[in-house]
């Protein structure tokens, strides 16, 4: 079928290496920005030796256990091409609605308040009984979930797996991970496989406080055992990085973002962590509200970065650290989802934003771990990186301003080899939360247009009412601009070339280009 | 340069019950409003005490209340030289709850001394009809146990100094008696099989 984004959208010709420009103005371009990361591990961000996270095609691996879905696409979505895109970014643009106004859990279910939700998600065990929703309580909803399960039962008794239900402008996606079921019911124009994503990230949040293992082994003695009891106090938890994954551009794109900093005083933080080990030490992390300031793994140990936005999470949605030191078993479920590991969680001052992350396969390890945060902040406070990073501290972000493209409004840049990325703050007109969010669904959108499943595109170029949009993908990076409505298609060809040559070179201060181990 | 503890404390008791508002009051002398914020595994944090004329330093381990966690508690209480465990003088099951605690702590910590607290001590004083745990009835139970009793508040901050001198000063006193014995905490025992460590290959 037709379909072709490709052909019928976009102006310029995408050659078959993935190349924009014609090749020869690259070449031009060489002494300033060599070889713009066509291929992966030469592009800007790329780190100099190993790579920080698990190396992976993120997107495709972080699906990997979950096979793509057939092709069943009902009528609406069938149709590709300009009707659906045009919709699909108008469709966003009205998604103001009441959202946070009803954030409450005491919120009834039978309301048409509660029923307008933009993205209802849903956890119950295969006996059907309620574990956790995002609006209302489980309680008022256990028949709805009753309901739901037996959908799941109905259709998998005839060796069939239901993956979703398109209706009415709402999308059901179901999410089978034995012993749990997930359910997410959105309102969004997100694919059936950014649904699917996201609902992954939760049953991983959930594995992370309890391990797989525990997991089984409780369904396994007592199908019909409520959950709730053991998650208590964790739905918070699930309710931030739900909206994380409806704000922050990292879980879309599989990768962090770092705190910008100059590399001889993020070099000085690295050692500082690398010399503090211990003989358990796994990871340590150093984390500036939301953004990395380094990582030190122990050799040939990665992390996956879906496990490193549990941790953004678990620290991001709780003042518990702030209290002392923190000392919690976690299962980071995409190295093993097995066992724990025991995280020592601590703020290097009372009301910095710096938090330090000790990873440990010890559960007895918390006074070794205490003592390598002591000898890291020493060796740090000795070398006055710690003024330097502070001082850092005060501007954590950077304007789109400084780039230099005047229709430029904003941009997203991941570099694939290393797993991070780098993109301005928001400014107008992007700054409230509505709009925050209305971006978030442009590029979630743009998103799933490179990734899909069984017509990936390298690039895409769309013109809106509200901004012009481009995504482009190569073998080394991943990009996508947000450019005024004014803007010509032209200009964005030519602005990309000059946003990868800027962040070629600011790439020292935006990214950790030398990751340390130990 | 760890700050060294002499005595291990730790907080026990159901979730919300109001552990880490009293650490915070004692340490900070302060109490937090808004949104409860529940513990996560557990928050350390070593304060220093003037005892006679020493100066004795707890080690208090902040437990999170969550079943989730129950299974990890014994690496918080084990050396630990006192418990306390709470409950919610307005809260029943939250009582029974401390009786769990009690009797794990006989079975496996006979030299830790336990301090019953019953929490939130101004919502009683604001409406008497709150009361769902009388005094008598724990003051009898821990008599029986060999406890001490406190009733207290976080947020007037009444009797909390109290209950932390009185451990302060218990450690002290008997501590003489066990000057043989380890001070500090035993870091060297081996794992329970409950929850499993990660194999990296
Ligand atoms: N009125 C009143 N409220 C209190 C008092 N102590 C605690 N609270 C409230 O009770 C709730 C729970 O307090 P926390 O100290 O977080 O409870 P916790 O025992 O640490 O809970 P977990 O960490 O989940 O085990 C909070 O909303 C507190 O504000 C008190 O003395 N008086
Ligand atoms: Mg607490």
């Amino acid at each position: 079928m037709a379909g072709d984004v490709h052909n019928k959208g976009v102006s310029w010709e995408v050659q078959q290496n993935g190349t924009l420009a014609p090749v020869d103005r690259l070449r031009n371009d060489r002494s300033e920005s060599p070889t713009p990361g066509l291929v992966e591990g030469t592009e800007p961000g790329a780190g100099q030796e190993s790579a920080m996270f698990v190396h992976a095609q993120s997107f495709e691996d972080l699906t990997a256990d979950n096979e793509v879905p057939t092709e069943t696409e009902p009528k609406g979505d069938s149709v590709l091409g300009e009707s659906v895109e045009e919709e699909a970014l108008c469709l966003a643009a009205e998604e103001k609605i009441q959202e946070d106004l009803h954030r409450s859990k005491e919120e009834d279910v039978c309301t048409e308040a509660w029923r307008s939700h933009r993205k209802h998600v849903f956890v119950l065990s295969e006996a059907g009984k309620p574990i956790y929703t995002r609006y209302g309580t489980e309680e008022a909803l256990s028949s709805t979930m009753g309901v739901m399960m037996a959908l799941v039962s109905v259709v998998e008794a005839d060796k069939n797996i239901i993956r979703s239900i398109h209706a009415d402008g709402y999308k059901v996606v179901f999410l089978r991970k034995t012993p749990l079921v997930l359910v997410g019911v959105s309102r969004t124009c997100q694919s059936d496989l950014e649904l699917t994503r996201e609902l992954q990230y939760i049953y991983y949040q959930i594995v992370s406080l309890l391990t797989l293992t525990q997991l089984n082994h409780i369904f396994q003695h007592k199908q019909n055992y409520d959950l709730r009891r053991l998650l208590a106090g964790s739905e918070h938890l699930t309710d931030n990085l739900l909206q994380m994954l409806d704000r922050d551009p990292g879980l879309l794109l599989s990768a962090v973002t770092c705190l910008p900093l100059a590399s001889s005083t993020r070099d000085l933080v690295s050692s500082s962590l690398q010399a503090a080990k211990a003989k358990n030490l796994v990871f340590s992390i150093l984390l500036a509200g939301d953004r990395l300031v380094t990582l030190v793994r122990k050799k040939d140990q990665y992390l996956h970065h879906m496990d490193l936005h549990l941790l953004f999470n678990l620290v991001g949605s709780s003042s518990s650290f702030r209290e002392g030191e923190g000392w919690t078993p976690i299962c980071l479920p995409k190295f093993n989802t097995a066992g724990f590991f025991h995280a020592h969680i601590s703020y290097l001052e009372p009301a910095s934003d710096l938090c330090l992350i000790l990873v440990s396969t010890d559960r007895e390890d918390f006074f070794n771990l205490s003592e390598c945060k002591h000898r890291f902040l020493e060796r740090l406070s000795r070398r006055s990186a710690y003024q330097a990073l502070k001082e850092a501290l005060k501007c954590p972000s950077y304007s789109v301003t400084q780039v230099g493209i005047p229709e430029l409004r904003h941009f997203l840049y991941k570099s694939k080899s290393s797993g991070l990325y780098t993109s301005p703050e928001l400014s107008l007109p992007y700054q409230s939360e509505e709009e925050q969010e209305r971006l978030m669904g442009l590029y979630q959108y743009l998103h799933s247009r490179l990734h899909h499943p069984k017509r990936p595109l390298r690039s895409v170029y769309r013109c809106g009412e509200t901004e012009n949009l481009m995504a482009w993908v190569t073998s080394g990076f991943e990009l996508y601009l947000c450019f005024s409505p004014l803007g010509t298609k032209a200009l964005a060809v030519a602005a990309v070339n000059k946003l990868l040559r800027w962040i070629r070179k600011e790439e020292d201060r935006l990214f950790i280009l030398s990751p340390l181990t130990y | 340069m760890t700050m060294r503890v002499d005595a291990k404390v730790v907080m026990l008791g159901k979730e919300s019950v109001g552990k880490t508002s009293l650490v915070e009051r004692y340490v900070h002398h302060r109490f937090l409003v808004g949104p409860y914020q529940n513990t996560i595994g557990a928050a350390f944090v070593a304060k220093p005490i003037q005892v006679a004329d020493k100066v004795v330093t707890l080690g208090i381990w902040d437990t999170a209340g969550s079943e989730r966690y129950e299974a990890m508690s014994r690496i918080y209480y084990r050396g630990a030289r006192a418990a306390i465990v709470c409950y919610d003088l307005t809260d029943t099951s939250s009582f029974q709850r401390a009786k769990f605690w009690v009797n794990e702590l006989q079975n496996c910590e006979e030299h830790c001394k336990i301090y019953l607290c019953g929490t939130k001590l101004d919502l009683i004083e604001s409406d008497r009809g709150l009361r769902q745990v009388d005094y008598h009835d724990v003051q009898d139970f821990a008599d029986e146990i060999g406890a001490t009793h406190f009733e207290t508040s976080s947020k007037t901050g009444s009797k909390v100094d109290e209950l932390f001198e009185k451990v302060a000063e218990d450690y002290n006193s008997i501590s003489f008696q066990f000057m043989t014995e380890e001070t500090g905490i035993d870091l060297g025992q081996k794992k329970d099989s409950y929850f499993y460590t990660c194999c990296h290959s």
